[in-house]
């Protein structure tokens, strides 16, 4: 027994191993259990957003609160967290941009600006702890995409701004723009860009197309592809039906849900794409696609016959918004930054370098002069009536989003 | 240092391991218990997630929800890796056996594709079979085809795709086990009146079946989970589980689920390759066929 006890000893046994891995796996199981039990525990006073959104603004009264103070000064420094491309890098610095510059030449504020968005949903989980507890994210201006901003909105994880520091953002922001449903008071985001979902189409295939029910057109089938971004996809359906994406409700997503599935059985979509759907429209595999007005700035000049149309039933519009995160320091600051950027001249100095949709009013006509092909772009500047005919998607809760969300991806293939 | 190690053996093999261990712990371990842990989690992204047990119910609703996308991604997976046999075998014979002097580069040639990303690689393919691509655009030009007639967004297109990306994973460890035949057996077989088709059958094949399983393995297990092909080659109606869990994870933050689609996956696949095994005979395979 001792020898073979001895013997043992020296080398590592299969049966040793084996219960060493066990045990360590164990412990880490009860480890991961150990931190979502804090998760947890946390989580229904997190949860309730009206609890922490109580704390978070008496804390907020305490600070420096808009309406209290007589007269807030500025900052000397700002952080802006931004998507890339979308400020005007200095055609003299390439690694200063120009706007910004402007900007502390005016008000002597230096912009810490940083290009970290990426994704709405992973720039969000890197803040969302502080939101969560009501403190100071690190950042003055976030800019998200609108259903972000509305459930940020929601969650009451953003200030709301002063009207009366954001002047020129009263006077110029474009009509189509007001009023949305997620932000009926106009005063928790400011949209920074966006562009319109309408069909992408071969002219030479299909000839002029006007109306949203060539998507539904058995003459294109195995031709045409959807959008998979949910919001997109099924605003245009409803739109096509007679109906209000921006008032979408359950039996709304329901209606749409069936035309596209019927669409979808009788071969008519090809696939759901993201971008992708452009390279389909230049490589000639489809005639047809719901489609961004930014992908197709680039694709029509990939591919001359490419044409992009918003229909007389309507478009839909995104926007990315400037937003003052929860607990920002520097919250005067930020809105005065926001509302350096209303003015005419600076949106197009802005617009002419980012090409997305400008939605400041004036600025075409300032470019007019400066760069007219860019002011003449109907998918940068569209015209009025065809901004008329666009629609925000409605702010969905949580409960509502994921039904939305389910019930599309039953209609891909995914569920 | 070495005089503790010589005073304590022992300690070497788990020194040796160590590296090896904490980056399983690390990068496996951790996040497969994690993982585990959220399956069995309800609730949603804003108000928290709570872990239960009772939430098992996560995995049977999750398997019978998406029976079809499970059945489709075992039934690709198995047609590719078919498939990629089918190709390889014939491929790593002839380098193995015909390559001569040229052994090296042929070799390269099957591992080429791998300095591009397997993104690349399945976009090219993409081109390759567009309805008016250079494959099919010919073939419709002289009328041997319907104008309306397409391979990408089909299955065809997604089973190719994924054999396609898969071919060096079956190719290289089949040419490993048949570079190892002894090449004398094979001699001998047909000293002793066996046909080159009977010595094949009698020597070379069951001496290249652990190369076969080992391949096969590596094919199916990663061509089951794979979403990359089935979303750009594919359509609505080839949709497989890896897509799912995908749009589970990213679009719909609903992690239960994905989590245990996850891990059912995971136990489907283990299921096949244990019934794989188990009529392939792993004694068979270690002992060489000898």
């Amino acid at each position: 027994m001792n020898e073979q006890g001895t013997k043992i000893r020296h080398a590592l046994t299969r049966r040793e191993f084996v219960q060493g891995g066990t045990l360590a796996g164990f412990a880490v199981f009860v480890a991961a259990c150990g931190t979502k039990g804090t998760t947890v525990s946390q989580a229904p006073s997190a949860a309730g957003s009206v609890a922490p959104s109580a704390a978070a603004s008496t804390e907020a009264s305490v600070a420096p609160s808009p309406s209290a103070t007589p007269k807030p000064s500025l900052s000397a420094q700002l952080n802006w967290a931004n998507w890339t491309y979308y400020m005007d890098v200095d055609p003299k610095d390439k690694t200063k941009f120009k706007t910004l510059e402007d900007f502390k030449a005016k008000h002597g504020v230096t912009v810490n600006y940083q290009e970290v968005i990426d994704d709405n949903e992973s720039f969000l989980g890197t803040i969302k702890p502080q939101l969560q507890g009501g403190q100071d994210s690190g950042w003055d201006i976030i800019v998200m995409t609108d259903w972000m901003a509305a459930r940020l909105i929601r969650l009451g994880w953003v200030e709301q701004m002063n009207l009366g520091d954001l002047p020129n953002v009263q006077a110029n922001l474009l009509d189509v723009y007001r009023n949305v449903t997620w932000d009926p008071t106009n005063d928790h985001h400011v949209p920074w860009q966006s562009g319109m979902t309408g069909m992408g189409y071969d002219k030479a295939k299909t000839g002029e197309l006007t109306s949203l029910a060539s998507l539904f057109d058995v003459k294109y089938k195995g031709k045409v592809d959807y959008l998979t971004e949910m919001r997109d996809a099924i605003g245009l359906t409803m739109l096509k039906l007679g109906l209000d994406p921006s008032a979408a409700t359950r039996a709304d997503c329901d209606a749409a849900v069936a035309e596209i599935k019927k669409a979808k059985d009788a071969g008519i979509v090809r696939a759901f794409k993201g971008n992708a759907y452009a390279q389909d429209l230049t490589a000639g595999d489809v005639v047809l696609a719901m489609a961004w007005s930014g992908d197709m700035v680039q694709a029509l000049s990939d591919k001359p016959s490419l044409a992009f149309s918003v229909a007389t039933e309507g478009g839909m519009l995104w926007t990315d918004n400037c937003m003052i995160p929860k607990g920002a320091k520097n919250f005067y600051t930020a809105e005065v930054a926001i509302d350096f950027c209303y003015q005419p001249e600076i949106a197009a100095q802005i617009e002419a370098y980012v090409n997305y949709i400008c939605p400041v009013k004036g600025a075409a006509e300032v470019l007019k002069a400066k760069s007219p092909d860019v002011a003449n772009n109907p998918l940068i500047f569209p015209p009025a009536d065809i901004l008329a005919r666009l629609h925000i998607f409605n702010g969905l809760n949580e409960a509502d989003e994921a039904y939305f969300n389910q019930q599309f991806a039953t209609v891909g293939g995914l569920g | 240092m070495a005089s503790f190690l010589r005073r304590h053996k022992r300690v070497i093999p788990y020194l040796l391991l160590a590296p090896g261990l904490l980056w399983l712990a690390l990068f496996y371990l951790a996040p497969s218990v994690q993982m585990f842990v959220s399956s069995f989690w309800s609730g949603t992204l804003e108000t928290g997630f709570a872990f239960a047990l009772s939430n098992i119910t996560n995995y049977t609703q999750a398997l019978t929800r998406f029976q079809p996308q499970f059945v489709r991604s075992i039934l690709f997976g198995g047609l590719a890796t078919m498939l990629t046999f089918l190709i390889a075998y014939p491929l790593a014979y002839t380098i193995a056996f015909r390559g001569g002097r040229y052994k090296n580069l042929l070799l390269f040639l099957v591992v080429a594709p791998f300095f591009t990303s397997f993104l690349l690689r399945t976009v090219s393919w993409k081109i390759i079979l567009g309805d008016t691509g250079i494959l099919l655009g010919p073939l419709k030009g002289i009328g041997i085809l319907p104008e309306e007639f397409r391979l990408l967004a089909t299955p065809i297109a997604v089973v190719s795709g994924i054999t396609y990306n898969f071919l060096p994973f079956m190719t290289l460890p089949i040419y490993v086990s048949l570079e190892k035949v002894d090449k004398r057996l094979v001699e001998a077989a047909q000293d002793l009146y066996a046909s080159r088709f009977v010595a094949f059958r009698r020597i070379t094949l069951p001496l290249s079946l652990p190369g076969v399983f080992a391949g096969s393995l590596l094919t199916f297990i990663p061509a089951v989970g794979d979403y990359i092909n089935a979303e750009l080659l594919g359509n609505p109606d080839t949709t497989m589980i890896g897509n799912v869990i995908q749009n589970q994870f990213l679009t719909q933050n609903n992690y239960p689920t994905a989590s245990a689609l996850s891990f059912l996956l995971m136990a489907g696949i283990l299921i096949a390759v244990g019934v794989y095994a188990r009529l392939l005979g792993t004694e068979e395979l270690t002992a060489g066929g000898v």
